[in-house]
Parts: C-alpha cells; sequence; structure tokens
C-alpha cells in the first residue's frame, strides 16, 4: 500500500476513496520532472543516430550471424539452422588457419610499418618549407586514387619478368639479371608474396596515418611545447610524455580505423595474388569472399568472415575503455 | 456418404485440367517454335526492354560486334536493349546481389564459373531454347549440356567457349632438331632442350584461371579423373594424377624458372611476346597480341593441337561461356527470341572474335570454320571440338567442383610437388581438400 503524504484523518478518507488508477505513481510524476525531460529529449536527438547504426551495422551483423549459423546459399531462399556447422567446417581447413595466421601478420606488421612512416611523414609535413601545400596534396594520392587501378600498377612493378624495381635493384649491382637465383620473384616467392602486398597496403595506407597525426600534432598547443622546451626537454622526452598523451584519443581512432579497413581489405590480395602462391596470401576476407560469393556459400563464407569479431572485439574494448580512463 | 463417386468426380476434373494444360502448353511450344524457326518476333516484345550483363571480352572487337548485334535485333523487334559490360570475376557477386533483389538483368554472362546449377530454382527453363538451336544447326558438341543441365532441364545457351593450344616457336625447335609438341614427353623433350639456351616454357603454378585449365588438360589426358559421371566423388586419388603429378615436377625442374609461381592469366602472354618462351599453353590471344608487339615471335609461333598423354589420350579444359536468365525477369518472351537470334548468329560471332570463340553448334564447329579454316596455322583448332571437357571431367561441372576450382585446389596440387612436396603428401592434402567441399554441398 502506498503510505499516506497528506497525514491528516480526512486526507487518508478521500484518498482511500480515489480509484488506484487516477492516483499518478511515482513514475509517472519521475516523467514529469525537468530532468527526465531533458533526458528523454537527449534521447530523443540520438535517435536518429541510434537508428542508422542499427540499420546499417546492427541489422547487417545479425543477418551475417543467421547466415552463418545456417546452410544458406546464394541460389536458394530456404535455410535451415545447422548451428556451429560452419564454423566447424572453416576450422577443418588448412586453408582458413592459414589465412588466420596471414590476416595478423598482415595486421600488425602493416601496423608498425604504417605507424613508423606515418609518424615520420606527419613530422616533415609540420616543418616549414618550399612547396609544402603541394607535398601535403600528393601525400594523399595513394590513398585517394582508386584501389583497382593503384595496385595494378603494383602488379606491374612485380611483374616476374619486368619488374621495375628488379630493374632498379638489378643496375644498383644488388641483384642479379633476369632468370638469375638472386631475381626475386616477388609475388610467386610465399614470404616475397606476402610481404609485397603487406608493402602494398602499407604504401596505400599511411598517409592516412600521417593526416590523422598531423590533426593531432597540430591540436597540441604551441605554448605547451615552449615550455617543455625552455625546460630543457628533448625532441623524444616533449614527443613521449607531452604529444602522445595529448594526442592519444585521436591515436586510438585512427588505429582503430586502419586496424578495420586492414582486416577487411581484400583488393590487394584479390588483385595481386588471389591469395596465393599456395595459400601464402590467402587473408580471411579473401576466404569467405571465395567461398561465400563465389563458390555460392553463404553460411560458410559468413561464418569464415565473423571469424574476425572476436579478434577485434576485445581489442576495440580495451582501446575505448583505456580513452574513458584517461577522462578525454 | 454424401459422395458416392469421389473418384470419378476427381478424374473427370483432372482429366479437363490435363487436357487443357496440354493444350495450352502445346499451343505455346508450337508457337514459339514457329517464332523461332520464322525469326520473327511476336507482337508482345514490341515495346519492351531487355537488359543484358556480359563479361569484357578479351577480343575488344568481340564487344563491338555484340553491342551492334545487340542493338541492331532491338531495333528490329521494337526492343530497346541495353548492354552492360563488367570484368568477368565480377559477375558472380553481380548475380548474388540481383538474386537478392529479385531484380535486374534479364540475360546474364558466365564466364568459367557457371552458376546454373546454383541457381537453377530462380532461372529460366531454356530447355526450349537449346533443343531449337541443337535441332536447326545439327545438336551440340558432348559436353555443351554439362554446365546448364538440371534435372532434365536446360537453364543456359552455351555461347562459345575459349582454347588454351600449345603456341610454340617453331624456329627453336628446327634450331635445335626438335619435333612438334604432339605429345606431353616431346614438350618436356623441347623444355628440357630450350631452357639452357634461355628459351624456357612456363605454365602458371599459381591461382589463376590458366592453372586450373592447364593442369587440368595434362592430368586428364594422362588419364587422371577428377569426379565420378554422377559428380558426387572426387576421383584424384589414382595411379594416373600421381603420374600427371610426377611428369609436371620433371616438366618444371627441367624447363621453367620460378616465375611461374607468380603468373596471372596474362604472363605468360607477356612470356612469349618477349621472345623468351620456347612454348606455351594459352589462348591464342597470345599469339594474335604478338602480330604487332613482336612480329618475329608472330612469325614464328605455330599452334598445336593438346599433347596426348603416355596412352595418347587428349583432353583439353576449356572455359565455357553461357547466358542465364532468372525466372524473375519480365520479359521472358524477349530473353528467348534474343538468345535464339544469338545463335543464329554464332558464325558472326566467331569471325568477330577472330577466331578465338569456338562453337557449341555442331553445324558451327564443321570444318572449315569462320577464321581458323583459312589461316593455315590455327587450322589445327578445328580438332578441339572432339576433345574437350569442362572442370570435373568426367563428371558434369557441379557447383562442388566449381568450388574445387575457385579455391584453386588442383593448381595448388601442382604446385606442393613442383615445390619439393612428396606426390603422396600433396595427393593426400589434395583429397582432403575435394572430400570436404564435396561432402559440404552434398549436405546441403
Amino acid at each position: 500500500m502506498t503510505a499516506p503524504l497528506g497525514g491528516g484523518s480526512e486526507s487518508t478518507t478521500r484518498a482511500a476513496a480515489q480509484p488506484i488508477a487516477a492516483r499518478p505513481s511515482a513514475a509517472a510524476r519521475w516523467w514529469r520532472t525537468n530532468t527526465s525531460r531533458r533526458l528523454a529529449f537527449g534521447y530523443l536527438l540520438l535517435a536518429p543516430a541510434a537508428l542508422y547504426v542499427l540499420l546499417l551495422v546492427g541489422i547487417p551483423f545479425l543477418f551475417s550471424l543467421y547466415l552463418a549459423m545456417s546452410d544458406a546459399s546464394v541460389g536458394d531462399q530456404m535455410a535451415t539452422f545447422v548451428g556451429l556447422a560452419n564454423f566447424r567446417a572453416a576450422w577443418e581447413m588448412d586453408t582458413f588457419w592459414d589465412a588466420l595466421r596471414n590476416s595478423v601478420v598482415f595486421l600488425v606488421v602493416a601496423a608498425i610499418f604504417k605507424s613508423i612512416l606515418g609518424t615520420s611523414l606527419a613530422f616533415l609535413l609540420l616543418q616549414n618549407f618550399k612547396g609544402k601545400k603541394l607535398v601535403r596534396a600528393l601525400v594523399v594520392i595513394p590513398f585517394t586514387l582508386p584501389i583497382t587501378v593503384t595496385v595494378l600498377s603494383w602488379k606491374w612493378m612485380y611483374d616476374s619478368q619486368f619488374s621495375v624495381i628488379n630493374w632498379g635493384l638489378h643496375k644498383a649491382g644488388l641483384i642479379g639479371g633476369y632468370g638469375s637465383e638472386s631475381w626475386p620473384i616477388w609475388l610467386g616467392q610465399p614470404h616475397l608474396a606476402l610481404i609485397a602486398c603487406i608493402g602494398v597496403n602499407v604504401w596505400r595506407s599511411f598517409p592516412f596515418s600521417a593526416i590523422v597525426l598531423l590533426a593531432g600534432f597540430t591540436s597540441v598547443p604551441t605554448e605547451v611545447l615552449d615550455a617543455a622546451r625552455v625546460d630543457g626537454c628533448s625532441f623524444f622526452q616533449r614527443f613521449r610524455h607531452i604529444v602522445t598523451p595529448m594526442i592519444f584519443p585521436i591515436l586510438i581512432i585512427g588505429f582503430l580505423f586502419d586496424t578495420v579497413f586492414t582486416l577487411s581489405d581484400l583488393s590487394v590480395v584479390y588483385v595481386l595474388t588471389q591469395g596465393g602462391p599456395g595459400s601464402a596470401t590467402m587473408i580471411l576476407p579473401m576466404l569467405a569472399y571465395q567461398i561465400g560469393i563465389q563458390a555460392g556459400s553463404l553460411g560458410r563464407g559468413s561464418a569464415i568472415a565473423l571469424t574476425l569479431v572476436p579478434l577485434l572485439f576485445p581489442a576495440l574494448f580495451l582501446m575505448l575503455r583505456n580513452i574513458k580512463r584517461r577522462d578525454w | 456418404m454424401s459422395d458416392q463417386h469421389p473418384v470419378q468426380t476427381d478424374h473427370a476434373s483432372h482429366s479437363r485440367r490435363r487436357f487443357l494444360k496440354v493444350a495450352g502448353a502445346g499451343a505455346a511450344g508450337a508457337s514459339l517454335l514457329t517464332m523461332l524457326d520464322a525469326r520473327q518476333a511476336p507482337a508482345q516484345i514490341k515495346g519492351t526492354t531487355l537488359r543484358i550483363l556480359t563479361w569484357s571480352h578479351f577480343i575488344p572487337a568481340y564487344d563491338v560486334w555484340f553491342d551492334k548485334f545487340s542493338a541492331e535485333w532491338g531495333d528490329k523487334n521494337g526492343v530497346k536493349v541495353k548492354v552492360d559490360h563488367i570484368p568477368h570475376l565480377e559477375i558472380p557477386a553481380r548475380m548474388a546481389a540481383e538474386y537478392a533483389a529479385g531484380a535486374g538483368h534479364d540475360i546474364i554472362n558466365n564466364n568459367s564459373t557457371i552458376l546454373a546449377r546454383l541457381y537453377y530454382k530462380s532461372l529460366l527453363d531454356l530447355t526450349d531454347v537449346f533443343d531449337g538451336l541443337g535441332k536447326k544447326y545439327g545438336g551440340w558438341i558432348p559436353a555443351a549440356k554439362s554446365p546448364i543441365e538440371v534435372e532434365g532441364k536446360i537453364y543456359g545457351i552455351p555461347q562459345y567457349y575459349i582454347l588454351l593450344p600449345m603456341l610454340w616457336r617453331k624456329d627453336l625447335f628446327e634450331a635445335n632438331g626438335l619435333k612438334p609438341p604432339d605429345t606431353w614427353e616431346l614438350a618436356r623433350v623441347a623444355a628440357r632442350t630450350l631452357k639452357p639456351k634461355g628459351n624456357p616454357t612456363g605454365i602458371a603454378f599459381s591461382h589463376c584461371n590458366d592453372a586450373n585449365l592447364v593442369w587440368r588438360s595434362l592430368a586428364y589426358s594422362f588419364g587422371a579423373t577428377e569426379a565420378d559421371p554422377s559428380g558426387d566423388n572426387p576421383t584424384i586419388d589414382s595411379k594416373e594424377m600421381r603420374e600427371a603429378l610426377r611428369f609436371a615436377k620433371a616438366l618444371f625442374d627441367e624447363g621453367m624458372t620460378p616465375e611461374v609461381f607468380s603468373w596471372d592469366d596474362a604472363s605468360d602472354n607477356r612470356f612469349l611476346a618477349s621472345g623468351i618462351a620456347g612454348w606455351i599453353h594459352d589462348a591464342i590471344s597470345a599469339y594474335r597480341t604478338t602480330e604487332s608487339t613482336n612480329p618475329t615471335v608472330f612469325k614464328n609461333t605455330y599452334v598445336g593441337l593438346e599433347p596426348a598423354g603416355p596412352s595418347g589420350k587428349r583432353v583439353h579444359c576449356v572455359a565455357p561461356i553461357v547466358f542465364l536468365s532468372w525466372k524473375f525477369s519480365k520479359n521472358p518472351q524477349a530473353v528467348k527470341e534474343y538468345l535464339a537470334a544469338l545463335g543464329d548468329a554464332d558464325k558472326d560471332g566467331m569471325i568477330a572474335s577472330t577466331g578465338y570463340n569456338m562453337p557449341f553448334l555442331n553445324d558451327n564447329a564443321k570444318k572449315p570454320m569462320p577464321i581458323l579454316g583459312a589461316d593455315p596455322k590455327l587450322q589445327v583448332l578445328q580438332d578441339f571440338p572432339k576433345i574437350v571437357a569442362f572442370f570435373g571431367y568426367p563428371g558434369p561441372y557441379t557447383p562442388q567442383i566449381q568450388e574445387v576450382g575457385l579455391q584453386f585446389v588442383l593448381p595448388d596440387i601442382f604446385t606442393r610437388v613442383a615445390r619439393g612436396q612428396s606426390v603422396d603428401d600433396s595427393v593426400k592434402w589434395g583429397v582432403g581438400e575435394y572430400r570436404r567441399i564435396f561432402s559440404k554441398h552434398k549436405k546441403a
């Protein structure tokens, strides 16, 4: 029973005479407060974004989960639930494990090189020099050109017979001529092929890293840096103790974007090697595409593609938690 | 009981229905056959639109002809024809999207990856067009039905296939006292002789279509098979397959350089055009392009039949090109009319492709074929229709064998052996992959 608020016997009698439904409950009263109205308005403003995420991310994700647990194929609208059979089928494939290993190697090695090159480029672009604007425009070209066009150009540069890279190395006296033992077959030797694919990914993406870092660097107040300089901090001390902590959220967001782009990108491998030689350059998106779309087994293809989620999710969680802890 | 003669009543009703069905189907079939025979479009297709999705042919002149033919057919029949060309590797993804949307092109080209067996429940039954063309042009070559027939019905119209014959340098062979590569053994001897002189051979050991086709031709010619006639069981674990693998290893060691591990479909074209290759096993486009890029090579390159295996067997694995149509196409009548007309123009297409397109229809495969019959170097290509096979030989071109092809399992077995893995281990790995893929499709 609700306790009487008035305290008098008359009011108690009147309250008891009122029908229970007519009395505003605690929840209804809370609803009328200014705080609740502000909250509701806030949620209303957030609703389009939430709906957008639900429609464009949530539903496709749930749909791929459904596909991964069914025997769906591209040519049949009827699919039956098969549980984890598609995941088991993927795990039974040697190629799947090769693809998983290559995807991780691809991601880590590419990330290291993109960080080094991106940071270096960002620092270079911070300096004042003649033609700076032109250089800034030029460095984004690899990132802005259509990927197929650029990767095809790389394919030519890696050609086993007419490689301009090999020609340059040969002219520099570093390797023998065409047909000699030391003539690298970039896309034919397993380790070189993976390096070649990573190289193209790094070349294409490090300007993006540089731009993200450049945005971060320019947001660091010069007064803080000047003060540190006056206090006798070296370049690396300023970088480690001032710049990096201040741009950390930007770094994390950039890193997240890059991780997702790298792990989900199949264009480089598709155009350069189709996953070969053997399965030396096979990565999970390529394998998922081959099985899910080309061979038509949507269920198995989705299961392979979804393998990336458990890999990405903990990393994503840790990074976002780190940002939150830093209270930015 | 309320109805004392239920069976009789039912029977009568069924008879009437059956009569109407049979009569209707007969009338429709007869009128279609009449129209196909008379090459006259029915009035109902006038004012409609026909959308065609096809690949970008390796011979651009063929695309020019195809677009012109389609436009002229449209003008003649009052149909607005729109042709879209895309790279053939993108077609499976496009088909999946159209299927999901339940809308798209009326006619879709399938190249190498023939999706008729995968989508047949949603494809237009084209048996009448297939039979009509077959009747008119002396039937189809034996391999024609394999990629498009499901449960006795035909879901696609074969257009042409592309050969990958032996292209060999007569000048180099003669200078070294070598016989033409009429057998795989002679090809190996030539490779072994020419490599030390700076003219190695090359077959792609990589993830490309050429590797899928050429290693299959070699294996089949050695007597190996890929699946049983039902198409349900892989049969690669055989003495003949092991023999073919041992031969390929020797051919690689003696006559090739490691660059073949990196090759794509155009690498051997460049290899021939550069003047280095002693012989390659590739489409005639490789030979034709040298006419402008390296006339000396063009003059000295000759075209050979598929080399025979140890027992004299010749089987040539090719990539078929077929046209399919969706059941949800809003214009099935125009689809059938168009495909029948395209079948009639098969020879014109062969001419436009400069002999690149090979015919599925027997009458068009008779000697002399257009272009090929008139060119002394290319005349031998007219003997190929008898030895043509597709993936999965001698079984049909099933979705499981396509998945094997798309994952390049067979070229990978050859690659493993060439890289030094034992034949037994490579076959064991390959059998595992085949069984895994086949069992998935069986369950499905």
